[in-house]
């Protein structure tokens, strides 16, 4: 158990570090943006009609401290960001970005963990069976449906589906809710409102990770299933899906549980592409209006870094569940 | 193995023999030879390739603005014909077009065929001047400005005697669509080329210096390596997109999307070649050419390298189709690359327009080729896969 703990803690400080590499990378990008908020404040007041002198800018830099050294100013962030979870104002919208955010990135992150958790929940019985089954029809379909899960962009896909719901239904299907529902509390019928709507994106992006996620399964099981020890436990009688589900799914879904970080990504990618198309309120669609149209860096900063840092996570349960779960990795990580 | 058959005829002896002397390439090509879907996806690779470097002799028209039909706005695909109820014609030929604009049509320009007016189909007709050897570098400011283009001509492949042909029809500012499809592939393919060469030089310095030096060096490019790879890869195209300035030209544009590419995609070769390395440099042969005295820059290039080039190439083949997509998808989103560029995602940026969608099907035709560029590059790279993993037959 102790042995456990202080791999649990191993862990917690990996993933900790590799935060912390990320805010870098994330901070370097904000501070590259030339300009910086002093002046972008004092080009708001300048419209306002006041008078701005190099000495007000010089000012406002030293108040809002963006006089010191980058370091330190980094320090600063990582420390708002890490210990109260404050990611500061944006300067273009003078808003704070927690404000700005709250719903929106918990709608995102709940319709990319449902796709995600829809994609297993069809990849896994399907790959299992295509894997085991000698159709040569059922094998070559699956391939074909992965592939162009692979290659048909799901903003095609999003169009295609928008379209076929314009002609036949009069109605887009876009956005994620109803106008009366838009600015309103959350009540139990917007909730409903809101489930009537968030299948089309949890659709759309469960798309193509069920197809990676059926090519993974299947060739996993494949390697599996032809192995001594699940010949020696069909010898002892178990057989159909009893076998499958004892012997060689425990070990094909190792490594699956592993890579669902990496599916998190994935989906991530094609987040903010979908929300485009679908003209979702929520994060992904926030972000491209941070970056490709006002430029926003410390939104689209804080956007990135939540988004990383959900994936880090993830990825921290998953190494702690595989240990609990495989007792071999256990051992492994701990030497 | 020779001595199980008892008496190898001559023929059999040669097979034998050229199978056990082929090189790594010959091997690999044999077995990526036998995968049938392997073998059409990369014909038609190369079909892709060759129309997109010789886009311009092929393209009718001009694909920016200076080639435009300004009679000829969100028109229609217009098919070659060969006969019709006037009667059978060996040249191919299509209907003209008028348009025309009066109170009957609510004073909107109204396009009406008019089938009794045939336009014929000319091959090898001289029109815009093209190089198919041209080089631009053009930073922001003017000191480093060059130009350079070579084998200049202005023979296209077709054409028609008088008004146009738009086999893939217009689009709203009546650009011809099948020219900007194939210069767009042109586009794409150079920006992924680019881009993919960029992540691979980065990958093969941080990964090589990870994997041959280890210990805390290793340690240190590997936390980098973790980071740079857990953030999702297009949220960060998109914040490094950001910088650009609106005022660069279009061919700068296009350099610094590439770069970008590179910047971002290096992480997972760099893992894969580091992995390799760690593996491959504890074997008895490294052990023995370094006992003889090689540097490492010796042992690297000249026993390391080649163990796993093979594995290398596949990887840059498998990692071409995201290249791809992630140009399309920045175009896509506008911020990468932007007219007069083509380049598919920014063909497609049109097509999410309601418009566009009920009335004017067509923009979707460059859509066609960007699955079936993609989905080349997946069958080849899997068949390629397949094809350097020397246990890839005693597999099942």
């Amino acid at each position: 158990m102790a042995a456990f703990i202080q791999f649990t803690f191993m862990r917690a400080a990996m993933a900790l570090i590799t935060l912390l590499t990320v805010s870098l990378i994330v901070f370097t990008l904000m501070e590259m943006v030339p300009g910086n908020c002093a002046e972008r404040y004092l080009a708001f007041k300048n419209t306002q009609g006041a008078q701005i002198t190099i000495d007000d800018i010089k000012a406002e830099e030293r108040r809002l401290g963006l006089d010191k050294p980058f370091i330190i100013r980094w320090g600063q962030w990582v420390g708002n960001v890490f210990l109260k979870g404050e990611f500061g104002d944006s300067c273009i919208l003078r808003l704070n970005i927690n404000q700005l955010l709250k719903d929106k990135f918990w709608i995102s992150l709940g319709i990319c963990m449902t796709a995600l958790f829809v994609a297993y929940l069809i990849a896994v019985p399907i790959g299992m069976i295509s894997a085991t089954s000698n159709n040569p029809l059922t094998n070559h379909s699956l391939r074909f449906i992965s592939y162009l899960g692979l290659a048909l962009p799901n903003f095609l896909l999003a169009l295609i589906i928008m379209l076929l719901s314009t002609v036949l239904f009069g109605d887009s299907l876009t956005g994620l809710f109803s106008k009366e529902f838009r600015d309103a509390a959350w009540s139990w019928a917007r909730l409903q409102d809101f489930l009537s709507r968030a299948w089309l994106p949890i659709f759309i992006l469960g798309w193509s990770a069920t197809a990676f996620a059926l090519q993974t399964v299947r060739a996993l099981m494949l390697d599996e299933v032809g192995k001594l020890y699940v010949t020696a436990a069909s010898a002892r009688g178990i057989s159909g899906r009893r076998l499958l589900w004892r012997y060689p799914a425990r070990h094909a879904l190792g490594p699956v549980i592993n890579s669902l970080g990496f599916d998190l990504n994935r989906i991530f990618n094609e987040l903010p592409i979908v929300a485009l198309i679908l003209t979702l309120t929520e994060s992904g669609a926030l972000l491209i209006e941070a970056l490709a149209r006002s430029n926003d860096q410390q939104l689209a900063g804080a956007i990135i870094f939540l988004l990383t840092a959900s994936i880090v996570f993830l990825n921290f349960i998953t190494d702690i569940m595989l240990a609990l779960m495989d007792p071999r990795v256990r051992r492994g990580l701990m030497g | 193995m020779t001595s199980t058959t008892a008496n190898p005829t001559a023929a059999d002896q040669k097979l034998k023999e050229a199978y056990f002397t082929a090189s790594q390439g010959q091997l690999i090509w044999s077995r990526f030879k036998s995968d049938r879907t392997a073998m059409i996806a990369g014909w038609a690779l190369i079909l892709m390739v060759l129309t997109g470097v010789f886009a311009a002799p092929l393209s009718p028209y001009d694909p920016t603005i200076a080639g435009r039909d300004k009679n000829y706005e969100n028109g229609a695909p217009q098919i070659p014909k060969f006969w019709d109820e006037n009667g059978f014609s060996a040249r191919p030929f299509i209907y003209s077009t008028e348009r025309q604009r009066s109170i009957q049509t609510n004073f909107r320009w109204v396009t009406t065929i008019n089938r009794d007016k045939r336009r014929y189909v000319q091959f090898f007709v001289e029109d815009w001047e093209y190089s198919l050897f041209s080089f631009e570098w053009d930073l922001p400011g003017k000191t480093f400005d060059f130009e350079v283009k070579l084998l200049t001509f202005n023979t296209h492949l077709f054409g028609v005697d008088e008004g146009g042909i738009h086999l893939f029809g217009t689009d709203a500012s009546g650009k011809d669509i099948y020219s900007r499809t194939l210069h767009a592939v042109y586009t794409s393919l150079a920006v992924g080329t680019i881009g993919v060469m960029i992540s691979f030089i980065l990958a093969l310095v941080i990964g090589g210096v990870a994997g041959y030096f280890g210990g805390w060096i290793d340690s240190v490019l590997q936390m980098l390596t973790d980071a740079v790879r857990t953030v999702p890869a297009i949220p960060l195209f998109m914040a490094l997109a950001a910088f650009i300035p609106a005022e660069w030209s279009s061919e700068t544009r296009f350099f610094f999307i590439s770069i970008i590419l590179g910047l971002v995609g290096w992480p997972t070769l760099a893992r894969r070649i580091r992995t390799h390395l760690l593996t491959e440099r504890s074997q008895e042969y490294v052990l023995a050419a370094e006992l003889c005295g090689a540097s490492s820059s010796h042992v690297i290039r000249k026993h390391l390298l080649p163990s796993f080039t093979s594995y290398i190439i596949v990887d840059l083949m498998i990692s071409f189709p995201y290249a791809v997509r992630s140009e399309t998808a920045l175009s896509f989103i506008g911020l990468g690359l932007k007219d007069p560029v083509n380049s598919l995602g920014a063909l497609m940026q049109n097509v999410s327009k309601a418009d566009v969608l009920l009335n004017y099907q067509w923009y979707f035709i460059p859509v066609i080729f960007f699955i079936a560029l993609v989905l080349a590059f997946v069958f080849v790279g899997d068949g390629l896969r397949d094809a350097a993993d020397p246990y890839s037959g005693t597999k099942k």
